[in-house]
């Protein structure tokens, strides 16, 4: 423990403090402090609304988040709540310690997918039509890129309400409640609107007020960037349950009328979800690990993509996509191989690749190259377009997805790579859960 | 709905009915020509029902005299003899009514007045001389229940994007649903059985439900304050569920 820590009476001196200053917030000045064992409902000292606007208050002021639950069949005394509020220090002490301390641990806590999920636009369109649209001959997107069909958001969907569907869907099925969670993070390449996103979906999921909310940028990188902000956090100590979202929602601003149809005509809109844990707090039975990253910026390729608002409020696109397609294979390649070393996995003993997506050609050239099946690669690009970040975050969804139905054999590990304009770069790798044990 | 004056009976379909502390309050709505407004029936000696043997869609017959009640209390009349039942509305057929009644979409037009956020601690509240009405329905993006010291409490989101949170749940069939799910007979670990219930299952059954729709109300001034409380959610928690749990 660190020497220079205060004593543990003066803590508790100082939450007693805290606790009294809440409650002559709240009671009023002219209130003495009741006895420590003293019901302040049943004495008729607080109502029920000021029990809870209390309680409330010490949880803002102390920073210790769901006090109230602490507190449920207990007794409603300053008492409960002095024993609830060190109770939970202690518990936020210890892994802070066993964070820090090198004599308590030697390596941070590790960060443990929880649950998952994907949302696509509602209306999925053949790539015929989308030809059609962007006055291409039809067939061209199935036969240049190998699209046959595309998600678009249909009437009252949007970022929000895509990346909220696959949050809700992640948090349902891993039973955890919105005010477990400690931060939101969210990464979006066509969300432009304040408040962010993340803000958005803080209210839209009703978490804890004091709940963090992050934005992360790097377009189609962006899954990768959100998810080493997370092993940081919970690798810290900082937090315990994150949320990760994705979404974007291409088709109202890639509009025919905007952008030519070779490059317009390749995205959709979607979205995707993952809870994160920290390992300690979950079953090691059938998940799967964060393992670490590498990330990179090949700025040569830079020109090869850009775009840009222009004054009149058009969008302006540079786009050679040859050069971008050599450009991403190429460091694709070089990413995984990366990952492969660092990780010590062979490539060969992957379980699914969940990679940028740029068009299923280029998925399947990247296979090749790689020497891997393609049926490695989730076909998402093949059925919803390219989903910008979400494409990752649907392609690990549908692997973490498949992994949790596999009845009998072992879990096996999953490579991550994406590129976002820049050309940005990243890559991680996620291990079965038991296999740390 | 068979709901207007009958003689000297005013027939109100019951929408409401709420417990906070000992004693119920009740609200339902009278069909006034095309209109619908909510109309709150009190005891002549009180501002609840200590006793009010009648659910939720009960077309019910009252002898109503105005009450001269402060703002924002304008629905209360006094019911000046006993009141008798007539008919009956399925959950469902309820809130298609509610959605012609008092209806809002953002803070400010629920009680047609600034609502103000509690500086010391949680929850929101109107000032008695600003509120226009002390009822108001309203379609929500999301809500949560949660059990916060032995207290129920909502936070939800309006269609405008305002999140209102903890506001006390006094919903008289969710309060009893949260009391049947923590009777001691229902075995052990009866608080966290419950908290994984309103956080996965709960979610699912009421926001997909057709008619999901909430009304919020305002209690009596206290302090010269009145703070805001879910009223009503639809739909009404079956005795099913406790099973799922």
């Amino acid at each position: 423990m660190n020497d220079s820590r205060s004593p543990l009476v003066s803590k508790t001196d100082s939450q007693r403090s805290l606790v009294e200053a809440c409650f002559r917030r709240e009671a009023g000045s002219v209130e003495s402090i009741p006895a420590d064992n003293v019901d302040l409902l049943e004495a008729g000292i607080l109502d029920s609304m000021a029990w809870v606007s209390f309680l409330r208050a010490v949880e803002t002021a102390s920073g210790v988040p769901d006090l109230g639950s602490g507190l449920n069949q207990r007794s409603a005394s300053l008492g409960e709540v002095l024993a609830a509020l060190q109770n939970s220090a202690s518990e936020i002490s210890r892994v802070n310690d066993a964070a820090l301390d090198p004599k308590i641990s030697s390596s941070p806590t590790l960060a443990a997918f929880g649950a998952s999920s994907a949302a696509v636009g509602s209306r999925v369109i053949p790539s015929e039509d989308v030809d059609r649209a962007f006055n291409m001959p039809a067939g061209k997107l199935r036969g240049r890129a190998g699209i046959e069909s595309l998600a678009y958001a249909g009437e009252g969907e949007n970022e929000l309400t895509l990346g909220a569907r696959a949050a809700q869907e992640a948090l349902r099925s891993a039973s955890c409640g919105p005010q477990e969670l400690d931060w939101i993070i969210a990464t979006s390449e066509t969300h432009h609107d304040y408040p962010s996103l993340s803000a958005q979906l803080h209210s839209r999921l009703l978490v804890r007020e004091n709940c963090g909310a992050l934005d992360v940028g790097g377009a189609c990188l962006g899954l990768l960037n959100a998810l080493a902000v997370v092993k940081s956090l919970i690798g810290s100590g900082q937090a315990r349950t994150i949320l990760v979202v994705t979404a974007d929602v291409h088709t109202r601003t890639l509009t025919p009328s905007r952008v030519a149809g070779e490059f317009g005509g390749l995205f959709g809109d979607g979205a995707s979800a993952f809870l994160l844990r920290a390992a300690d707090a979950v079953s090691a039975n059938g998940g799967y690990l964060l393992g670490e990253f590498i990330f990179g910026c090949a700025g040569q390729y830079a020109a090869a993509i850009q775009v840009s608002d222009e004054k009149d409020g058009g969008l302006a696109v540079q786009f050679d996509g040859e050069a971008l397609s050599r450009a991403a294979i190429t460091r694709m390649e070089k990413v995984i191989s990366s990952v492969e070393l660092r990780s010590g996995i062979p490539r060969g003993s992957v379980g699914g690749f969940a990679t940028h997506q740029p068009n299923p050609r280029l998925v399947a050239l990247l296979a090749k190259q790689c020497g891997v099946s393609p049926e490695r690669f989730p076909p998402i690009a093949r059925v919803y377009g390219n989903l910008g970040s979400s494409t990752c975050g649907a392609a690990l969804h549908e692997i973490l997805r498949s992994a949790s139905q596999q009845t009998g054999g072992e879990l096996r590990p999953i490579f991550l790579a994406s590129l976002g304009p820049g050309l940005l770069f990243g890559g991680a790798w996620l291990t079965p859960h038991e296999n740390r044990k | 709905m068979q709901v207007r004056r009958c003689g000297s009976l005013t027939k109100l379909l019951i929408t409401e009915i709420t417990r906070m502390g000992p004693a119920f309050c009740v609200i339902g709505l009278q069909r006034e020509n095309k209109n619908i407004h909510s109309i709150r029936p009190v005891p002549s000696s009180a501002n609840g029902w200590i006793h009010f043997p009648h659910q939720r869609g009960d077309i019910l017959e009252f002898s109503l005299a105005p009450f001269p009640g402060a703002k924002p209390h304008i629905e209360d009349r006094v019911s000046t003899r006993a009141f008798q039942k007539s008919s009956a509305l399925a959950e469902a057929e309820i809130v298609p009514f509610l959605r012609r009644a008092e209806l809002a979409r953002s803070l400010p037009e629920l009680f047609g007045c600034k609502v103000h956020e509690n500086k010391k601690g949680s929850g929101l509240y109107a000032m008695p001389p600003e509120a226009q009405r002390s009822i108001c329905g309203c379609e929500t993006q999301n809500l949560r229940l949660e059990i916060c010291a032995n207290e129920l409490r909502a936070s939800l989101v309006l269609p405008s994007g305002e999140v209102l949170r903890d506001l006390p749940a006094v919903d008289h069939d969710w309060r009893n649903f949260v009391d049947a799910a923590l009777a001691p007979d229902r075995g052990a670990n009866r608080l966290p059985r419950l908290e994984r219930f309103l956080n996965s299952n709960f979610h699912y059954k009421i926001m997909s439900c057709p008619h999901h729709f909430i009304r919020l109300g305002l209690t009596r001034p206290y302090s010269g304050l009145c703070w805001l409380m879910l009223d009503t959610l639809f739909p009404l928690p079956r005795p099913e569920w406790l099973e799922e749990f």
